[in-house]
């Protein structure tokens, strides 16, 4: 029962990471309207610019986030005019297969250039343990819930209130309007791709700090978990996507209680299978949503 | 006579819109009947309603007796009704020919083992495909463009290939969206006497159309909707000296809606 | 390149019965040729990828779903076909077909929940599916050996005749191969390619023509699965020894990129592509840490320039270039 109630504590703490990475994922779709592979590989270098930043100038978690953010904003952007910007109106499976491309390069170069083993992520916040009756909670993971709850709200405020915010919510729903609005859609499209790669940057320092490894492969199995978690939320509501992502750390935290750690992508994938089946537009069930 | 299609109380929802609000229609076999309306009045929602492209959102459609509401679009194809799209959906990278060949998929059972073997039943249906599907092509005019990839054909063939590939299907009933869309009056002209020519030689058609010329010369049943509302049914001179229907098109006095009569 | 491929056609068309006699005595004596078993070695590689790009070309190229995780169906294979063969000693010619059938089940299995949704679900379904099948080959290790693999898996034998090596085992990858080739080529001209191709180009097109797309999609998916099968189980005792390792995300990417940068929607381009993909990986062996970063770059520039592919289907939806160039075409002309 003791272990079951930390699992579920632990299941929160990585589900919140999930959830970034969702957020990310679903304002990406969102915005350009096209499904991405490059987001795992987008992940692994914000996990790998704060890691370089903790080695080389100093174990402090804000100049991290700062630093993976930046990184996996330039990043968004090479993958914005490699993938998207000229394929806006061709047929949807050239930008897939220009992100799988993307995505294989990112990779392989990381691999050669970060080198292909697991290397240990700076322990760069304190191991204190807090006791809530049997509940056991470090400090690591309210620091990660915090870092994620303040950044899903800053992206919240800066969607609804702010001029660009209402202008990538426009583009998110309808292009066509959105260019006869006078938006200039294309730049739009690419500020939104980066926003979303940006969290999904920092989610990949708060995932290497959970785990305290980072490797240049890390980015395949993230990158579908991002993906199943935005699945369940509905693809394009951040909202949803976010308790999509909790859901996944839940059930994976929950399912390795009945069996190894190993299996713990099977129980991620074995349920976004069964969430497909069973209900495959997610939580969020649309109303009015064209059903062509 | 025999009632064909008939739709009771049908509507369709897109979130708040009534898109089609309680229609009733009847089409008997034998008729050609014809679907006007402004723009947005529903007209092509309803057709994707009885083809099964979406569900309906009350209501229920019989096909020859048969009820098929809900049910998949492949299936009310094989129990006989083929339809065109307003916007253009033929397989563009496709010759004329191999488009109609397509048609012809629900006439040929060649299972995976036929085609490898090159058993008979393989070859029937090949043969059946080609043949007829040639025969077809003559007969909508367009045996010099076989070989032509659909895409490439000006808007006007292009509808013609549309219903020539319906016709493989050989439906029982024939729902053409805006047929005459894109054509220019001689190929109005000619498209009208095929549908009268179709009619005679059996097939049940329902057209929409804005063209009121087009309507009016062929079709001996018209419904009107707007807003998504039956506001009239009847013969032509019936819709034509219509009140509703004539402030439907051209409001009370001022334009409302473009339709263009 | 459509000239070029053209002229080739129209030379083809006009020597038929020579070019066919005279290739396939060419490809008979190739051992002859080349006894060296390193060259052998990379010709039955080239072999081996033909039947897994043309295989993930039916269901990428023609129907127009899309399958990543393709080393998942490949893995299947490969150790239905160890496993069969080391604890029930089952016949390698009757592991064949047996193995096709599982690994054509699993695609079922995988396809139907996503047969209704949009093809990139399926994509990302594929994907996680092929490290789930990974993962459980690593960790089951009472069936599958676990991290230490399958060893000693038993040669092919027919007519007394052993085959041990890349000199001998190049015919039964030739001979598959053409199987391959001559049974997805009558697929393919049939009521049942036509489908799959109408399905790619406008599914809900096809639909209103009575096409059972759910129906076709499966099909086509488990065909495609199916040639994976088969390659898998002669793999395995081609190599006599399997383990996970072979069959990671980065060998399905390696058979992507066979059938994107040789073309999809024909039988030629996944050919064409096993064997530029094969000889660049050869040339790029001293520095074989770049080979996915060249196959990348190979990819991206497909995509750009040519998006369906040196060989691929020019004639299709895949070449989605000159479609937008065309969508251009008629909006300018409708706005003037
Ligand atoms: N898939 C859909 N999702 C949401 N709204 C839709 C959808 N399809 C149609 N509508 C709406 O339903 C209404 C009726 O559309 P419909 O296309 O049936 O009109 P129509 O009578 O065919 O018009 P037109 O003469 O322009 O073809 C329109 O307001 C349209 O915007
Ligand atoms: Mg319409």
């Amino acid at each position: 029962m003791e272990y079951l109630l930390n699992q579920i504590v632990n299941g929160i703490s990585q589900g919140a990471i999930y959830a970034l990475m969702a957020i990310g994922y679903s304002v990406v779709v969102g915005v350009t309207g096209l499904i991405t592979f490059t987001h795992g590989e987008v992940i692994m270098i914000g996990a790998f610019a704060s890691f370089y930043i903790f080695q080389y100038i100093g174990n402090n978690l804000i100049l991290g986030i700062i630093a993976s953010f930046i990184a996996s904003w330039i990043l968004g952007m090479f993958i914005y005019y490699v993938c998207y910007d000229r394929f806006f109106e061709a047929p949807s499976h050239i930008s897939l297969i220009c992100t799988i491309g993307a995505s294989m390069l990112i990779r392989n170069l990381a691999q050669i250039y970060f080198g292909p083993n697991q290397k240990p992520m700076l322990n760069i916040i304190d191991n204190k343990v807090y006791r809530i009756g049997v509940l056991q909670v470090s400090l690591m993971q309210i620091v990660i819930l915090i870092t994620v709850v303040v950044l899903a709200s800053i992206l919240a405020f800066f969607i609804n209130n702010t001029r660009w915010g209402i202008m990538l919510r426009a583009v998110s729903q309808d292009k066509k309007a959105a260019y006869l609005m006078g938006i200039n859609v294309r730049k739009t499209a690419m500020i939104g791709n980066c926003i979303g790669c940006g969290l999904a940057g920092i989610a990949g320092l708060l995932i290497s700090i959970y785990y305290q490894t980072l490797q240049a492969t890390m980015g395949g199995s993230l990158g579908m978990k991002a993906f199943s978690s935005s699945v369940l939320g509905g693809l394009t509501d951040t909202r949803y996507s976010a308790l999509g992502g909790l859901a996944i750390g839940l059930i994976e935290n929950l399912g390795i209680t009945i069996s190894t750690a190993s299996f713990r992508d099977i129980f991620a994938f074995g349920f976004l299978i069964t969430v497909l089946i069973i209900r495959p537009e997610g939580f969020a069930s649309r109303k009015g949503a064209k059903s062509q | 006579m025999k009632v064909l299609l008939e739709a009771k109380n049908v509507s369709k929802h897109f979130g708040g819109l009534k898109a089609v609000d309680n229609v009733d229609m009847v089409i008997y076999e034998g008729d050609i009947f014809g679907i006007i309306g402004p723009n947005g009045a529903g007209k092509t929602t309803f057709f994707n309603l009885c083809s099964g492209v979406f569900p309906v959102t009350g209501g229920e459609i019989y096909f020859n007796g048969e009820n098929i509401t809900n049910l998949r679009p492949d299936i009310i194809a094989k129990k006989g009704m083929a339809r065109t799209f307003q916007n253009i959906k033929l397989f563009n990278y496709m010759s004329v020919l191999e488009n109609i060949k397509i048609g012809f998929h629900i006439h040929s059972r060649t299972r995976m083992w036929d085609a490898i073997l090159h058993t008979s039943v393989y070859k029937r249906d090949e043969k059946l495909a080609e043949e007829k599907g040639m025969e077809i092509i003559e007969r909508v005019g367009l045996k010099d463009y076989k070989d032509i990839l659909a895409g490439n054909l000006p808007y006007g063939m292009q509808r013609m290939v549309e219903i020539a590939r319906a016709l493989a299907l050989d439906p029982k009933l024939l729902l053409l969206d805006e047929p005459a869309a894109g054509m220019n009056p001689n190929e109005t002209m000619a498209l009208m006497e095929f549908i009268k020519k179709l009619n005679h030689e059996g097939y049940t058609i329902a057209v929409i159309e804005h063209d009121m010329k087009f309507v009016m010369n062929t079709c001996n049943r018209i419904m009107v909707l707007n807003f998504g509302k039956k506001i009239c049914e009847g013969d032509p001179e019936y819709v034509r000296s219509n009140k509703e229907v004539n402030e439907a098109y051209f409001g009370k006095g001022i334009v409302v809606q473009g339709g263009t009569m | 390149m459509n000239e070029i491929i053209l002229k080739l056609k129209s030379i083809y068309d006009k020597y038929k019965i020579i070019i066919i006699l005279a290739g396939s005595i060419l490809l008979l004596l190739v051992p002859v040729i080349f006894p060296k078993s390193y060259i052998m070695g990379i010709i039955c590689r080239i072999l081996l990828y033909i039947i897994l790009a043309g295989g993930l070309n039916v269901i990428n190229g023609y129907s127009s779903q899309f399958c990543i995780g393709y080393a998942g169906f490949f893995c299947i294979g490969a150790y239905t076909e160890a496993i069969l063969a080391l604890r029930l000693k089952i016949n390698f010619w009757l592991l064949l077909p047996i193995a096709g059938i599982v690994t054509a089940i699993a695609g079922l299995l995988i396809c139907l929940p996503t047969l209704k949704l949009k093809g990139k679900y399926l994509a990302l379904v594929t994907l996680g599916f092929s490290e789930i099948v990974r993962l459980i080959a690593l960790n089951w290790s009472s069936l599958t050996g676990g991290p230490m693999g399958l060893k000693g898996i038993p040669v092919p034998k027919i007519f007394g005749i052993e085959f041990k090596n890349s000199l001998s085992y190049y015919y039964i990858f030739l001979f598959l191969v053409a199987i391959f080739l001559f049974v997805t080529r009558r697929v393919i001209n049939s009521r049942i390619g036509r489908a799959w191709m109408s399905i790619r180009e406008d599914e809900q097109a096809a639909r209103s023509l009575g096409v059972d797309t759910s129906m076709y999609k499966a099909l086509n998916f488990m065909y495609g699965a199916f040639w994976a099968g088969i390659a898998g189980a002669a793999y395995a005792p081609y190599t006599r020894y399997i383990d996970s390792t072979f069959f990671t995300l980065d060998e399905g990417f390696n058979i992507l990129s066979m059938a994107i940068i040789g073309g999809m929607g024909t039988l030629i381009g996944p050919v064409a592509g096993s064997i530029v993909v094969n000889l660049l990986t050869e040339l790029l062996r001293p520095i074989s840490e770049y080979r996915l970063v060249a196959y990348a770059i190979l990819i991206i520039a497909m995509m750009w320039l040519r998006p369906q592919g040196l060989f691929g289907a020019s004639k299709s939806i895949l070449a989605g270039k000159e479609i937008v160039k065309k969508a251009r075409k008629a909006e300018k002309e409708a706005a003037a």
